[in-house]
């Protein structure tokens, strides 16, 4: 294949790629000044290279007239020159938009001259030149037409002359203007790029800038050579550099667009462009190999063998759609699975949040993934606050104070209405007199995203416009949709986190409660020369509203605690402490029962509300004489089962202590004789309920009791519990369980 | 807890149902009592016939609503007291504190 075949080749690809981008890239977002721009830019530098492409093709051609350089079609080839002018408005138009705003109107029609009157000079130079002869004047003709026409054939000779300089000299001059275009566009680019802060944009604009320096550098070196040393540089070697250029600068572009989302063109788009690009040249290569098929074969075995050269083929076509498959894949690794493929956002987004759990990270992974993804300028988050129980603007980094939202704002009202990422210039009816409109409006939102949690509005995302001037597209709304249900359960969790850490923090503290009520329970029961004590409390939560306690007088008397405040849980737990302080107060003053009951009861009734209360019941053995004084607050009933198998129930007392003030208390003494059993329960026992809602009942422990009285003391404790568990087994208990069951000794030493 | 009232020869009867067990059964009896002390009506009888059961926070509720009338020199009376809460009332000792009648026609008469 010759050098000259190859550049031929390489003419009419770059061309076909430019012209087909250029076509991707208008049709994507024609309303776009910017893809217009470039669209036509690349559109022309298109034109070109298919131009050189069929000059070399009708060069080489023996039947070609000689003379093909005169023919109008190929004249047109200087169109392609409007390629500088329109790269003159790109760089004025990306990465910023010069333009809008400054006007030059008439300066942007005005740079489009140079290349239209080449053309026209090209194109109808002869008749042109025909035409300024019409004032052609005879020398010997005189009279008054003379004086009318003698200044106008003077003027069109002129004309005439610049006309002949002009296309005596075209390529020079318009290679200057181009190179003066070449210079000022790059100028502008150069400039423009240092003012680019979204690191997406950066991107794209390195790709981009980076193409046409190495493209529009090479067509400098072409020229600017070929000004100065026309004989060093031939027609090979500049449209050799040309080809370079070109295919750079096309490349670069190509890659920007397809991998960089440069100009924002969508994803159906790319996959689309890379699709047919790959199919074309795929195509192309099978073609060529089908009609050489005859001379591989032959070069093959060394014969001409036609059957064999259509099993070749064959053979091709088979492996067609698994190679065309393979280079799709190919190209598609390669260039489409990006962080900007929005399958990818997705993916990537999902696994970020799914584990972010504080707030404020997560709100920058959002930030972030909008603005690499969609480009997006600014964000800012409206969030509902549960401290204040109003939405607030965030702070961001233009507007760093955080501002509360009036919950009958009206564009709130309509913001809460919304089910998709809406455009702001749709919510316009709700602007009046609304304080976040106007908030909104000054930071230049042009996007609303809500987040919605079933019907309740989490809050919302405000999103500025895109950047380099790009437009929210129908795929971005998609995107956007999708990302606001994943803000939605990120935020959701986020909050359950915090939550949970909440309650965590709490059940650690209620841990602590438990451990120090705990330690308040006696560890061991006393040892008393003439009985046996037991005692189990069961808690139904982590802490309870059951305590019982020994306390030890002096060598012979023992005080003995069971009590039960009402409700369970740490406020039930927070009284019981408060009640066992006051007893053992109480008892290491020698209070008589009585009165240290009547002095409970006024210090709780005076500490606590009237519907916190406890039942209480105090007694003291004293092993000497074997009696019991006790009274009973308002306490389930003691049992006493005497050996005989009597049973004897210990009210004497008053009512419960806390609930009212002023109460006076009674007390009462039995005797305890060898083998009775004393047991003190609280009504977790007696009112334990199995699922038909029938109740345990204190009738049926005193049986039990009455029944076992023979066991020791432990083993009365575990009938007792087993029984009830046989008839609730709810674990732990529904409500707190405390025994304490006393049994004595055979024999009983007295000391009289 | 649900709780209907009426008024009879100028007592308040509160007829509560169900099963009284704190929580918001607490707010509930303590607002409409509440209210009752507001209007200057403080003789009040709670019909109990219609209780089926009764926690010691429910109790306390009972105690509250009682402390609370008598600080508004009102009074709190009950009325159908059922076995089981006549049991928890002999238990807790608190029959001595609580007036309690056979009917609320009785319970009425008492304030008289």
């Amino acid at each position: 294949m010759s050098a000259e075949l190859l550049r031929t080749l390489c003419y009419f690809l770059t061309g076909g790629f430019l012209i087909f981008l250029a076509i991707t890239i208008t049709r994507d977002n024609f309303r776009s000044r910017l893809n217009r721009v470039t669209g036509a830019m690349l559109f022309f530098a298109g034109l070109g290279p298919l131009f050189m492409a069929l000059g070399s093709v009708l060069a080489q051609s023996a039947t070609a007239p000689l003379g093909f350089e005169a023919s109008p079609v190929y004249k047109l080839r200087h169109l392609w020159e409007f390629f500088f002018p329109l790269l003159l408005l790109f760089s004025c138009l990306f990465p910023f938009d010069r333009l809008s705003r400054a006007g030059y109107r008439y300066i942007r029609l005005a740079i489009f001259l140079p290349p239209l009157m080449h053309s026209v000079i090209v194109l109808f130079f002869d008749q042109l030149s025909s035409a300024l002869d019409i004032f052609h004047v005879d020398p010997g003709d005189e009279g008054l037409s003379s004086l009318v026409v003698q200044p106008l054939a003077t003027l069109f000779s002129w004309l005439k002359l610049t006309l002949n300089v002009l296309r005596g000299y075209e390529r020079s001059i318009f290679a200057v203007i181009s190179i003066a275009y070449v210079v000022a566009a790059g100028y502008f680019l150069e400039t423009g790029r240092k003012r680019v802060t979204n690191p997406k944009i950066l991107t794209q604009t390195r790709w981009v800038l980076t193409g046409t320096r190495i493209g529009l550098g090479l067509y400098l070196i072409s020229q600017i050579g070929w000004l100065l040393f026309p004989r060093q540089f031939t027609e090979g070697v500049t449209s050799t550099l040309l080809v370079i250029a070109l295919l750079a600068g096309s490349g670069l572009f190509i890659f920007a667009t397809i991998r960089h989302q440069f100009l924002d063109v969508q994803m159906v788009f790319r996959q689309s462009f890379v699709n047919t690009i790959t199919s074309a040249l795929l195509v192309g290569v099978y073609i060529v190999m089908v009609v050489q098929s005859r001379a591989i074969v032959a070069s093959m075995f060394g014969v001409e063998a036609e059957l064999v050269s259509y099993g070749f083929i064959i053979l091709l076509l088979l492996f067609f759609q698994p190679i065309n498959n393979w280079v799709d894949d190919l190209i598609r690794s390669m260039f489409m699975r990006t962080r900007t493929d929005h399958r990818n956002v997705i993916e990537r987004f999902s696994r970020q949040v799914i584990s972010l759990f504080d707030p404020t990270q997560l709100r920058q992974t959002i930030e972030e993934t909008l603005k690499t993804t969609l480009l997006v300028n600014r964000v800012y988050f409206v969030l509902y606050d549960d401290s204040i129980t109003e939405y607030a603007m965030l702070p961001s980094d233009d507007h760093p104070r955080r501002v509360v939202i009036d919950r009958q704002d009206l564009m709130l009202r309509g913001i809460n209405l919304l089910d998709a990422p809406t455009y702001y210039r749709s919510l316009t009816d709700y602007s009046p007199g609304s304080d976040l409109a106007t908030m909104l409006e000054t930071r230049g939102v042009r996007m609303v995203l809500p987040m919605k949690d079933a019907d309740h509005l989490l809050g919302f995302v405000a999103l500025t416009e895109k950047a380099a001037g790009y437009r929210y597209s129908s795929e971005d709304l998609n995107l956007l949709g999708v990302l606001s249900n994943q803000m939605v359960s990120a935020l959701t969790n986020a909050r359950l986190y915090v939550e949970s850490l909440e309650r965590t923090r709490l059940q650690e503290e209620i841990n602590m409660a438990r451990q120090i009520q705990l330690d308040l329970l006696p560890s061991n029961p006393p040892s008393i020369d003439c009985s046996t004590i037991c005692a189990r409390s069961t808690p139904s939560r982590t802490v309870g509203g059951d305590f019982y306690d020994f306390i030890k007088i002096d060598g012979d008397r023992l005080g003995v605690v069971i009590a039960d405040a009402s409700g369970k849980g740490m406020p039930a737990a927070l009284m019981i402490a408060q009640t066992q302080a006051m007893i053992r107060t109480e008892v290491n003053n020698g209070t008589p029962i009585a009165s240290m009951l009547k002095n409970v009861n006024q210090q709780l009734a005076d500490a606590t509300s009237a519907e916190k209360y406890v039942t209480l019941f105090y007694g003291e053995l004293d092993t000497r004489h074997g009696t019991f004084h006790y009274a009973n607050a308002g306490h389930n009933y003691p049992i006493l089962a005497r050996s005989d198998g009597t049973i004897e129930l210990l009210k004497t007392g008053g009512p419960i202590v806390g609930a009212l003030p002023h109460l006076e208390y009674e007390e009462d003494t039995v005797i305890l004789g060898p083998d009775d059993m004393l047991v003190l329960f609280t009504d977790g026992l007696s009112e334990a309920m199995n699922e038909n809602e029938v109740e345990y009942g204190e009738d049926r422990l005193r049986q039990l009791v009455c029944s076992h009285r023979n066991q020791d003391a432990h083993e009365i404790m575990e009938t007792m519990l087993k029984d009830v568990r046989s008839h609730d087994p709810t674990s732990p208990p529904r409500d707190d369980t405390t025994i304490v069951a006393l049994k004595m000794n055979g024999i009983i030493s007295t000391h009289e | 807890m649900k709780l209907t009232d009426r008024e009879q020869d100028g007592v308040v009867v509160l007829e509560p149902r169900g099963k009284i067990m704190g929580g918001p059964d607490a707010t509930l009896l303590h607002d409409k009592l509440y209210e009752f002390i507001q209007q200057g009506r403080t003789k009040v009888v709670i019909d109990l016939s219609r209780i089926e059961w009764m926690n010691s926070t429910g109790l306390g509720i009972l105690i509250q609503g009682y402390t609370t009338l008598r600080n508004s020199d009102g009074q709190l009376k009950l009325a159908k007291v059922t076995d089981k809460i006549q049991s928890l009332l002999t238990i807790t000792k608190l029959v001595s504190v609580f007036d309690a009648y056979d009917t609320v026609e009785d319970a009425i008469a008492s304030f008289n």
